[in-house]
């Protein structure tokens, strides 16, 4: 348990350094040197250092979408297996509980950027309300094939039981096609490209930065540190999908969960290098692909359990 | 229209001979039902008589209320019985499922006639008013009997008193054309739906031989067929999709606690007329529960498409309903089905989260109603795209509205999740199962996650663009909440809200007792796996709790002693915004719109710029709804043509009409 929560604090912490893995493989495609790897804390430093300006037009909700956004994202990280070390949190259904505080925190990033009367926001705000529907479809089509494979319905179950090759052993095919399907809406959710460009600098191409437009100082440092720890999370998860070995020794598996999730920040950064966005209506259809595969990959299961 | 009223009359003076534990349930309907007359009485002077009214519905609701909850704390049932004219015998019943919906029909009606205190505020139509308290009451007696009924002729009494009495009050405000037409649809609904359930009464009947709601000897064949017209006729009260027409017609149009009442509550009644067939015919057909389930899906999906493509608030919250009596089909049909595969848990889950789900939908809906009625009551507009902003002057009623569409959104910590939430753990038990269970539980849960996606979105909009931002017309500056009688069920529904959503073991026992009276066959329902359920509910919505309180001090620390300003919202270098640049609810919804849009085809008008000096242009768009699309060339013409030509029958002359029934009896004499 104090191993569990030392583990959780440890993730949180270094979820802005990560995150900052994605700026140096940008960089390294760019031929340049690119901002240090600490470079998110110092953000956050500065940020949290600052005041505010607000709207005249917002309300307390503004306010909430911050507050909301970070502690779904920290409670979701306490539901997660981090290195196949058990959870600090687990009760039989948490993988819907975590995936409807999400939604929650989806809610209050929405109704936050709804606050301002900006145009731009509005629109980000409809385009954030529209793909993840999609998302929670195909995170829901996998839930099945997860329980169709440990009849659990805990993230610990999935993600923390030692078994030599995972899921791999009983249905490789499908998990080749659950990671491509988890990988996508890890883009998505997150707002990468293709679906989201983060560095972009026209408002009206924007899904995520362009909802944030208004926040500044702490709540907008909050915002950030509530986006790593949501992306770690996805990391982690497509981290143990890839790497789901036990190999005895806890610094070990410590050392290929976190070189796992490493790997995911680096296939971000290359994606995002290599990749231009999508046209907005486009979108949709890249997303459905995840829903797709993962329908396949139930389909699949269903011949080989029988 | 005097009728009805006599013949309620009749029924309250065979009370009298009531025996049993009945008594305190006939004495709480006995206090509503003289609420309505004292109200008729008293209609000269306004104020007195909106006083006694609403205070003499309240205390009787409030009596029927809490008999309700001691009913379903006991174990086994009430019953009371008396004869109609001595000809037709008249049982009432009270058994865990009645007592269940008995007491969320109490506590919304209770708390809406509470409500109309303050919103019926137009005291140049004294009499209008009175004859609204008195169909009020009567729409609740009548409800309150439809789901203690023991016997077809009673139902079937109660049935129709509870379709007449909420047609007055759907054209309550009868002087709109928009209103009649509605009524008129309803009207039309609720008979032919009535005329459905007939039939399925009438096929029990003709081979049972009793009136009871027994259906012994009845071959499995007929059970489907009675099964299937009473599905129908429910369905089209609750707003199952495809009989979902009147619905979004009718909720604008009747009074705001009123439309709280109906679809809270009163739509609820055809999901208790269901889950009594389903009990009473002993059905084992396979079939029957995927059928529930598929009409729960598309009326799930399609409800909240529809939502998400309304202009008018009301409107768009009776698509709600359809969308969420979608969901509590699924829960059924989850049942149905987990009970035809012998899987136990999967049915019970199944059936508690739908049957949680009715309770939660009646506490959340009747609140947004109760907020959308607080908005047109100080704005007078419905229009979505013409509010904005009011959450800065309606404060009250933002936060709670806010609440209620958490909740109706499925989210935690509210209680919207709570009842998904049990639908998701009976479907996913099917997810183990074989080929023709794990279909049905697969389809429940991906259309599950994706009405939860969309009833985000839709909320996001409503919440948004009428509460957020900034006025978008001149109705909604300078508003003001008023009216303590309206704000106080308001807070309260909030609050239960959140205490189902947190704490719902105590509401899960009520469930687990309503699902007892099913009649599964399973014994005694244990309580164990619902409470550690309910426990890990409240573990995870405490923790959440508890990290936001504490980014809630973070940021409290963050911000001591740091310059706070306030200034206008960044328009991107644009130095002269006006709020109509903002984005509306129909820009918001375009594109989900578009996606679905072979199900909700989108008219636009909107006639292009031309010219250097282009003349002022508009935009306008439509859903239209499928159903409604067609029920004109499909249904409409063909029965009126058909009409037409039987025209020549009806020709005005009596002594053939006589010579008509005559006739009618010869024949019935040789069949019968």
């Amino acid at each position: 348990m104090i191993e569990s929560i030392l583990l959780w604090s440890f993730a949180l912490l270094t979820t802005p350094l990560f995150a900052g893995v994605i700026f140096k493989v940008k960089a390294f495609f760019g031929g340049r040197k690119g901002s240090p790897l600490l470079i998110n804390y110092y953000t956050l430093i500065k940020l949290f250092k600052k005041g505010s300006v607000y709207s005249t037009s917002t309300t307390f909700i503004f306010r909430m979408g911050p507050l909301v956004s970070l502690a779904a994202g920290a409670v979701a990280l306490l539901f997660l297996p981090l290195a196949g070390h058990s959870p600090v949190m687990s009760f039989h259904g948490d993988v819907i509980f975590v995936l409807y505080l999400l939604g929650l925190a989806r809610f209050f990033t929405i109704a936050a950027a709804m606050d301002t009367a900006s145009p731009f926001e509005g629109m980000g705000a409809a385009r954030e309300a529209y793909f993840p529907i999609i998302c929670e479809a195909s995170m829901f089509m996998i839930l099945i094939l997860f329980y169709r494979l440990t009849g659990e319905l805990n993230m610990a179950a999935y993600f923390s039981v030692a078994q030599p090759l995972g899921f791999w052993q009983v249905a490789g095919s499908s998990m080749l096609f659950v990671v491509i399907a988890f990988f996508i809406i890890l883009l998505t959710e997150n707002a990468r490209v293709p679906v989201d460009d983060p560095a972009t600098h026209l408002e009206l191409t924007m899904i995520h930065e362009v909802m944030v437009l208004d926040h500044s100082g702490p709540d907008f440092g909050l915002i950030e540190m509530g986006a790593f720890v949501k992306m770690f999370f996805y990391a982690s998860i497509v981290s143990r999908l890839i790497f789901p070995f036990e190999l005895g020794s806890p610094i070990l598996n410590l050392a290929v969960f976190f070189a796992g999730a490493l790997l995911v920040y680096v296939a971000v950064g290359v994606v995002e290098s290599i990749m231009a966005r999508y046209r907005m209506d486009r979108v949709p259809k890249f997303v459905l692909t995840s829903f797709a595969l993962a329908f396949f990959a139930t389909v699949i299961t269903l011949e080989f359990l029988k | 229209m005097h009728g009805k009223p006599a013949g309620d009359g009749a029924k309250k003076i065979a009370t009298g001979g009531s025996k049993g534990h009945m008594n305190l349930f006939f004495l709480s309907i006995w206090i509503v039902g003289s609420g309505g007359v004292l109200a008729l009485l008293l209609s000269g002077k306004f104020s007195a008589m909106k006083t006694v009214a609403a205070l003499v519905i309240v205390a009787g609701c409030c009596l029927g209320m809490l008999d309700a909850l001691s009913k379903l704390t006991q174990e086994g049932s009430a019953q009371a019985s008396f004869s109609y004219l001595n000809t037709l015998s008249l049982e009432f019943r009270i058994d865990g499922l009645s007592a269940f919906f008995l007491m969320a029909i109490f506590a919304i009606s209770m708390l809406a006639a509470l409500y109309s205190f303050h919103y019926m505020a137009d005291d140049g139509k004294p009499l209008r008013t009175a004859a609204n308290y008195l169909f009020f009451s009567l729409l609740i007696v009548s409800m309150a009997l439809v789901v203690t009924a023991a016997n077809m002729v009673a139902f079937l009494l109660a049935w129709e008193i509870m379709s007449l009495s909420s047609f007055f009050l759907v054209i309550h405000d009868y002087q709109a054309a928009e209103n009649r037409k509605a009524g008129y649809l309803y009207f039309v609904f609720s008979h032919v739906g009535a005329m459905f359930i007939f039939a399925a009464f009438g096929i029990i009947y003709s081979q049972t031989g009793s009136f009871g709601f027994e259906a012994t000897g009845l071959s499995p064949a007929l059970k489907v067929v009675a099964f299937v017209f009473a599905f129908i006729g429910f369905g089209s009260k609750a707003g199952v999709f495809p009989f979902h027409v009147w619905l979004p017609h009718a909720h604008p149009a009747a009074p705001s606690h009123i439309s709280a009442v109906m679809s809270g509550v009163m739509i609820k009644t055809g999901i208790y007329g269901i889950l009594r067939m389903y009990t009473f015919l002993d059905l084992h057909a396979p079939s029957v529960g995927i059928m529930v389930l598929v009409f729960g899906m598309v009326s799930g999906i399609l409800g909240v498409v529809y939502a998400l493509g309304q202009h008018d608030l009301k409107r768009l919250l009776a698509y709600h309903s359809v969308e969420n009596i979608g969901i509590i089909l699924i829960g059924i049909g989850i049942g149905i089905i987990g009970v035809e595969a012998e899987n136990p848990i999967m049915a019970v889950l199944g059936f508690a989260g739908g049957l949680l789900h009715v309770l939660n939908h009646a506490i959340f809906k009747s609140l947004l109603f109760m907020g959308a009625g607080m908005v047109l009551h100080q704005t007078g507009t419905r229009t979505i795209d013409a509010l904005g902003g009011l959450m800065k002057n309606m404060k009250i009623t933002g936060v709670t509205f806010l609440i209620g569409s958490l909740a109706i959104s499925g989210l935690p910590p509210l209680n919207g999740f709570v009842s998904e939430f049990f639908i998701y753990m009976g479907s996913f038990r099917g997810i183990s199962a074989q080929t023709l269970v794990f279909v049905p539980s697969l389809l429940a849960v991906v259309s599950l996650a994706i009405i939860g996606g969309l009833a985000l979105a839709c909320f996001t909009k409503v919440v948004g663009v009428v509460f957020q931002g900034e006025p978008r017309s001149q109705a909604a500056r300078d508003v003001a909440e008023k009216g303590p009688a309206m704000l106080v069920p308001m807070v309260l529904l909030a609050g239960a809200c959140g205490v189902i959503g947190i704490y719902p073991g105590a509401f899960m026992f009520m469930v687990v007792k309503a699902v007892t009276a099913l009649g599964l066959d399973y014994g005694r329902i244990p309580m164990e796996p619902f409470a550690g359920m309910s426990a890990n509910i409240t573990l995870g919505a405490t923790v959440f709790l508890a990290a936001l309180l504490a980014l809630l001090a973070l940021r409290r620390f963050l911000y001591q002693g740091k310059p706070v300003t306030r200034s206008g919202t960044w328009g991107c270098g644009f130095t002269r915004p006006t709020t109509r640049m903002q984005y509306t609810g129909s820009s918001y919804a375009a594109s989900i719109l578009e996606f679905f849009r072979p199900a909700a085809p989108l008219e636009e008008s909107h006639p292009p710029v031309k010219g250097l000096f282009p003349q002022k242009t508009h935009y306008h768009s439509h859903v239209h709804d499928i159903v409604e699309q067609s029920l004109e060339p499909f249904i409409v013409r063909p029965v009126g043509w058909l009409f037409d030509r039987l025209r020549w029958m009806q020709h005005g002359d009596i002594h053939l009409y006589i010579g008509y029934i005559l006739l009618a009896i010869v024949v019935l004499l040789f069949f019968v």
